[in-house]
């Protein structure tokens, strides 16, 4: 299933339980157990005030918003990129299972961040992030094990920093430059790290693998620089791997790559206002039904044999 | 394996009630038949479990249950860490993973693999108490082989396992897998590529007998040098059947400096030199204890005779190499597969346990014991603990058996009628993916994340493919049951 298909599922799917439920938004209980909401009902007066579910370019935004979100978390801790790597790629992965409209990224966003620190053996306490954020840090722990479920337990990640530094360092080789201190591949490579962050934020991370995003970032950052001729050390690379690809694949990919850091488009604020408006209706939050809704939801299981329980295979 | 009718199986499914009482059985242990505890340790418990299903019923299944962490952070790290290890390698060597369950009303993981009858702890055990003779040359080479060749996967994929013992090496029984080695026991092991801090900060790892010099020395950073030492002395024990460097632990002190594993080593290996191991003055029990260290000064390596191998052999050289002192001059798993020892007869084979010349007289070994008296939770009554099976028990098996067949079942009581709780939830695995792309950072092999997204039209396909790989129990078990 394409990654298009993968986001429409998880739309349908929660603009159904709008339509059976009123509201999308899941509950994690305590112990870590999600439930669904209880059916209610409408008269049909009440039809005009129906919840507007968002679409799938509102999901998009919702979640490229809180992606910036989670690098601000990140730089506020001072986490080496790598955990800003590793939580931004399980936020991303989560929602390729769920909605927006399902699980509120905010939340998402937190435990991704926490998920990634104790992945990467640095271990920070719930507490501590959640006071770092003022953020109740008991949301964390409840969506912790639904986080590591909804990855299907794929946790390692191998973000494309690493890989940077190594193409330079084969770079340098390349050209014949080896005592590590030219300034010239100094700068290109960290204008490769400020283009790696940026294709991390687009859906590329999800469709190509971490040397690839490298040599697409190194080579936005030698258009910049002009340090060597690309084309020829892709061609030198190719010959060295086997011919697992040809230069006219790679190529294809490093411009796929390109086109998605093109598309990028950050919501404006009133972009955002109008999704999160929408958003807080479909969580039943608008005043006019809080009070009802309160009353009528509560934990079921019968309903999760209606509502389909894995969201990748809807 | 797993039940592929269940459509809600791998769901996330709505649950509040609590499983507060013992007896209750989680709907996801209902498709086993629990047959006792067969392992236990700082992590949690090891049960041993038959498959009720169709599919694969009789099959044989060990699931380790985690202890819950203690400082109430969250999922327990070490059962996160042995999980993602285990999703991503695949390896006839190790072991393999077919399930996770997740217990929501405590937040504890269960973890269900193939089980594996023996284990190199039992087979050194048998072939020290009970048979009186030597592991015949074929079985140890045979087994080392399969460990070096598990564990040269795992450390070219970046993955130190940091406890290797033979309790940790199991072997597999009747089936068509007989005789093969599993690594198993990931609860210890990491990626040790790119850490972000140094990899003590972990605490102490490997059982101190196994635990390699750079680490009784209170290295910071260490490589997987540390498993080809451990390995070298299963490997010294296989021969002799005695632990090789057999210190007494100092467990008062969370200082991983271990005086008396040390002088045991050095009496066999004789006192590591500057000369030999340079960087050993950086080590900092090497500067701080240095008159407890050199108190003794023993320089005469007596290896050769203590494992009865002619210091000629290439047995004798494959083992001293293990046994480097300096961790980098030490000896890989790589290059210990293209070792001589294993170009000359006997030349090492699959089924470690059966030799294929006819004539080699077949040991039978007793399979793991098993404690029909533990329940579920964890929960011990007085009796002691009986093997399941095997010959070693065939003498007692009368009156003490007859007694305990009904217990085998007792920590799994029928069902009462009362609610059962459903928050358990399982995961079968699709297809491993590779660790090809994403264990090589400056490669562009494999689309990771596309192997991902794919995983689940794979585990469609999987799910109708039973597969050939239903290790059958032996006769003996099945008849008890």
């Amino acid at each position: 299933m394409g990654l298009v298909e993968k986001y429409k599922a998880a739309n349908q799917r929660a603009i159904q339980t709008l339509e059976k439920y009123g509201t999308t938004q899941m509950e994690v209980d305590g112990d870590g157990s999600l439930s669904y909401p209880e059916p209610i009902v409408r008269d049909t007066a009440d039809k005009h005030s129906r919840p507007k579910p968002l679409n799938i370019e509102e999901e998009q935004s919702m979640r490229v918003f809180y992606e910036n979100k989670l690098r601000e978390v990140c730089s506020a801790f001072y986490f080496p990129n790598k955990i800003q790597a590793t939580a931004l790629i399980y936020f991303k992965r989560f929602y390729l299972q769920w909605s927006v409209m399902e699980h509120h990224p905010k939340n998402i966003m937190l435990t991704c961040v926490y998920a990634a620190c104790k992945i990467e053996e640095n271990h920070v306490s719930a507490e501590e992030l959640g006071k770092g954020i003022s953020q109740d840090h008991q949301v964390i722990l409840n969506y912790e094990m639904v986080v590591y479920q909804s990855l299907e337990f794929d946790l390692i990640v191998y973000a494309p920093y690493r890989s940077v530094v190594g193409f330079i360092n084969d770079m340098e080789e390349f050209s014949g430059v080896n005592d590590g201190e030219n300034q010239m591949f100094k700068d290109m490579q960290e204008t490769a790290r400020v283009e790696v962050d940026k294709i991390m934020l687009t859906d590329a991370p999800h469709l190509f693998p971490p040397g690839q995003l490298a040599l697409a970032a190194l080579r936005s950052a030698n258009r910049m620089h002009g340090v060597l001729d690309f084309e020829q050390y892709l061609r030198s690379i190719v010959m060295r791997q086997n011919a697992e690809h040809n230069i006219s694949q790679l190529t294809e990919s490093l411009n796929a790559i390109d086109a998605c850091v093109t598309k990028y488009k950050f919501p404006t604020e009133k972009d955002m206002k109008h999704i999160n408006r929408k958003l807080k209706s479909c969580w039943g939050h608008s005043s006019h039904d809080d009070k009802k809704r309160e009353k009528k939801r509560h934990k079921s299981h019968k309903s999760s044999n209606e509502v389909p329980n894995e969201p990748s295979v809807a | 394996m797993g039940d592929g009718n269940n459509t809600s199986g791998r769901g996330i499914s709505a649950n509040n009630t609590s499983s507060s009482g013992n007896s209750e059985k989680p709907e996801w242990l209902q498709q086993y038949n629990l047959l006792g505890k067969i392992g236990e340790g700082t992590y949690g418990l090891v049960f041993l479990a038959r498959i009720k299903s169709p599919t694969n019923r009789g099959k044989c299944i060990a699931i380790k249950k985690f202890k819950q962490s203690k400082d109430g952070d969250g999922v327990s790290p070490t059962a996160i860490r042995e999980i993602m290890l285990l999703r991503e390698i695949s390896h006839e060597n190790v072991v393999k993973l077919v399930n996770v369950h997740i217990n929501h009303a405590d937040m504890s993981l269960y973890l269900a693999f193939d089980y594996a009858e023996y284990d190199l702890y039992e087979i050194i055990r048998h072939h020290r108490d009970k048979v009186n003779h030597a592991i015949n040359q074929y079985t140890v080479k045979s087994l080392l082989w399969q460990l070096l060749n598990g564990l040269n996967y795992l450390h070219s994929n970046w993955i130190i396992h940091r406890d290797l013992k033979p309790s940790n090496i199991l072997v597999m029984g009747e089936g068509d897998e007989q005789g093969v080695v599993k690594i198993a026991d990931f609860g210890l092991a990491r990626i040790y590529q790119a850490p972000l801090k140094p990899l003590s900060e972990n605490g102490v790892v490997v059982t101190i007998w196994y635990r390699a010099p750079e680490l009784l020395l209170g290295a910071k950073h260490y490589t997987s040098a540390v498993d080809m030492w451990a390995v070298g002395c299963i490997f010294a024990e296989l021969l002799t059947l005695k632990p090789l460097f057999q210190g007494a632990e100092a467990k008062s002190t969370p200082n991983p400096f271990q005086l008396d594993q040390l002088d045991k080593i050095f009496k066999i290996l004789g006192h590591p030199t500057l000369e030999k191991w340079p960087t050993l003055a950086n080590l900092p029990h090497w500067q701080s204890d240095m008159q407890h260290i050199q108190a003794h000064k023993y320089d005469n390596a007596g290896l050769h005779s203590v494992v009865h191998l002619s210091p000629k052999s290439p047995a004798f050289d494959l083992l001293s190499k293990m046994l480097e002192y300096d961790p980098r001059k030490r000896i890989t798993a790589a290059q210990a597969l293209e070792h001589e020892y294993f170009r000359i007869e006997p030349m090492p084979g699959r089924n470690a346990l059966v030799p294929s010349q006819p004539g080699e007289k077949i040991v039978n070994y007793p399979t793991r014991p098993v404690d029909q008296n533990t329940d579920f939770e964890g929960t011990t009554s007085i009796q002691p603990s009986q093997p399941v099976s095997g010959n070693a028990v065939a003498g007692n098996m009368g009156g003490a058996h007859a007694g305990r067949n009904g217990s085998v079942n007792r920590p799994m009581p029928p069902p009462p009628m009362q609610r059962m709780p459903q928050g358990m939830m399982a995961y079968n695995f699709p297809a491993q993916a590779g660790v090809g792309g994403g264990m090589n950072p400056g490669g562009i092999s494999m689309q990771r994340n596309m192997a991902a997204a794919q995983a689940h039209q794979q585990q469609q396909l999987r799910r109708k493919d039973p597969g050939g790989m239903t290790g059958y129990p032996p006769q003996q078990k099945s008849r008890r049951l």
